[in-house]
Order: structure tokens, then sequence, then C-alpha cells
């Protein structure tokens, strides 16, 4: 059972954050969470598929078909994370703007569909083939349910803490928190592009796990939150700066495009 | 003028050398094989659990999952993870990698499915 709960809660975990991280933004942008309802029946959608399908789509581009569609569902979130900060930029300047619903909307149901369907296969498949086909239903699905309860109240506690802060400080610290986890994002989408031979592989830049070791639970912790590689590749820390360039690339366009005078920028408090 | 011939000269020899370099390597590239490397997965087992590849040199690694229940080939050391379902394989490339020890795990199995690549 304790095998579930791992495999489970690290699968959760990844989703939870950027979840939350978007639960808490809405809520500063004056949106509720009717977005979710969408967003969660997509990703419970997408996950189906691809765990029935995964043989046929790891067969299709010569063998590779799980490392492009993985890296794909990644650069596309990281992308509209990028996105969610232009908008998220433009409503601190502006808070009586109001971000069309169509954008918002194909932001957040976007992201946490695609990041669910990624996720959300590999506890499928597993739930499956090592509960359902086994004969081992009650103590694979006990120990997924402790391990989604125990991503559900991390998750809730992260949500809250942002949900504390002032309306402006909460638009500016999810654009942080959205800017690194699409800085993880691609660092695995690199890993995965790697791994199909579509980009260099180099050996490791350096080796931090005698630090934090990616098995140990704050590894696994940094690594959901922060994409932490004990050991990453060139091409990984590459397209991880990168990310992290494209973020403050959207985030600098909306602050020129749509900042007032100085005075105003200041003045709007809260 | 002469020097000018002179140069001329050289230069027509030196694109023709360049062009014959340029096929060599091209045609080089070509032919190198990347060495292939198989591994099963049997009872939540690696067969073999440990085997050695050569240093600096990207290789190509077959996985043959003869369980009928899906696996997850994951490793830290590596940056490498594909899940395979039952009776079926996977391609992974691995490297090129320094000399060590690079651990690696089936993530499904914990308990059993561990394995080391030893690269020398």
């Amino acid at each position: 059972m304790t095998d579930a709960v791992v495999i489970v809660l690290r699968e959760v975990l990844e989703a939870m954050l950027l979840i939350c991280m978007l639960m808490a933004s809405s809520t500063a942008m004056g949106y509720r969470f009717k977005w979710m309802a969408l967003a969660l029946l997509l990703g419970v959608c997408g996950a189906t598929v691809y765990a029935l399908r995964l043989e046929q789509i790891s067969m299709a581009f010569d063998g590779f078909g799980q490392e492009i569609v993985n890296s794909t569902l990644l650069i596309a979130i990281a992308v509209l994370l990028a996105a969610h900060n232009f908008f998220a930029v433009k409503q601190f300047l502006d808070p009586k703007y109001r971000i069309p619903y169509g954008p918002i909307l194909l932001v957040f149901v976007g992201t946490v569909s695609m990041a669910m369907t990624r996720e959300g296969a590999e506890i499928y498949l597993y739930g499956y083939s090592y509960g359902v086909l086994a004969g081992n239903i009650s103590s694979v699905f006990s120990g997924g349910a402790i391990g989604v309860g125990i991503g559900l109240s991390m998750g809730t506690f992260f949500y809250y803490a942002l949900k504390s802060l002032p309306r402006n400080k909460r638009l500016i610290t999810c654009c942080v928190v959205s800017l690194v986890l699409a800085a993880g994002m691609m660092g695995q989408a690199a890993l995965y592009l790697a791994q199909a031979d579509l980009l260099p592989s180099q050996e490791p830049l350096w080796d931090t796990s005698n630090v934090f070791a990616e098995a140990s639970l704050v590894g696994e912790l940094l690594h959901a939150a922060i994409g932490y590689e004990a050991s990453p590749s060139l091409t990984q820390v590459l397209l991880y700066v990168g990310s992290i360039l494209t973020s403050l690339a959207a985030m600098l366009a909306a602050w020129l495009l749509y900042r007032k005078s100085n005075d105003v920028a200041v003045g709007a408090t809260q | 003028m002469k020097k000018a011939t002179i140069l001329t000269v050289v230069g027509h020899y030196l694109a023709r050398a360049s062009q014959i370099l340029l096929l060599m390597v091209v045609a080089s590239t070509a032919w190198a094989q990347i060495p292939v490397f198989e591994i099963e997965i049997r009872e939540h087992l690696f067969f073999p659990a440990e085997f050695e590849i050569p240093a600096n040199q990207k290789i190509k690694l077959i996985i043959y999952n003869r369980d009928a229940t899906p696996e997850e080939f994951e490793s830290y050391e590596l940056n490498r993870e594909k899940v395979i379902v039952g009776n079926s394989q996977g391609v992974v490339f691995i490297g090129p990698l320094k000399p060590g020890e690079y651990p690696f795990f089936g993530e499904f199995n914990l308990k059993t499915a561990l394995g080391k690549i030893i690269v020398k």
C-alpha cells in the first residue's frame, strides 16, 4: 500500500501546485472557480484517453510518441503560464481591468487539463494494472486515496497561504510561482526530447545529489515545486533558463504596454 | 598579377579539399553506429540488473516488458523516464556519460525493479 501512496503522491503533487496557484491567481483577477469544473473534466478525460491509448501513442513517431506528446504538453503549459504572467501584470497595473473570459479560460483550463492528462495517465495505468487487474483493489486504492489526501492538504495549505496575501502581492507571487513551475516543465521537456534523441544530450553539468537527493522527500518537493534536478544536462539548464527569460519577457511586455505614469502605478496599492 | 594567380590556384585547391573533407565527415556520421543494449522486465525485475556501457558515448537502450503489467523505467541519475505498457517494448537514448554507476528503477515496483548501469 505504501508503494501506491508514494506513486500517486508524486504525480498529484506536480499538478497540485499548479492548480492551487491558478486558483489563487483567479481570485486576484476577480474570477471564481467555475473554470475548474471544465478543467477537471477535461483533465480526467485526457488522462483516461492517454492511458488507454498509451501503447499506440508510444509506438508512434518511431517509438517516441510518448516523449513527443509529453514534451508538447509541457511546452504548451509553459507557454500558457507565460501568457498568465502577461495577463497578471496587466491586471496588476490596472486593477479595474477585467481580463476577457476567453483568453483567461484558455490559460486556466488549458494548463490544468494538460497537467492532469500527463500525471493522471500514470495514476490510471498504475491503478488499473496493479489494482484492478491484479486483484489488489483495496490496498492500491486506499494507498492512492492517502496519496491524493496528502497532496490535497499540501495544496490547500499552499492555496490559503497565497490567498492570505493582498491582491497585488498575490498576483506577483503567483507570477513568480508560475515562472518557476514553467521553468521546471521546460526542464522536463528537455529530458523527454533528449531521451528521444531529438535534442542533444550531454553529461550532467553538476551533481547536487549529496545536498538534496532527488529520491528524498525534500528532493521530491523541490522537483515538484521548482523542477529541481540533482544532475541536469546543459540542454535542461538552457531550456530552464530560457523559460524563465520567456516568462520575464512576457511580464516586461505587459509592463511596457500597459503602464501609465509612474505615480499612478505606485499609488495603486491594496 | 602573379600573387592573384597564386591565390586563385590555392583557393581552388582549398575549396576542393574542403569539399572532400565535408563529404567524408557526413559519410562517417551516417556510417557511425550507436551501440544498442537490451534489457528485459520479467516478474517486476530487470534482466540484466547490472550492465556496462562505454563512457562518453550515446547508446540506445531497448527495454522489453515481458510482464502483462506496465512498468515505468526511470532514473534520477540518467534523467530518463518512460512508461512501457505490458507485453511491449520501449526505446530510450542514454548518454554520453562520465564513468561511474547510474542506478535505475521501475517506478511501479520500487521494491524489486532495481538496476544499475556501470559506465566504464
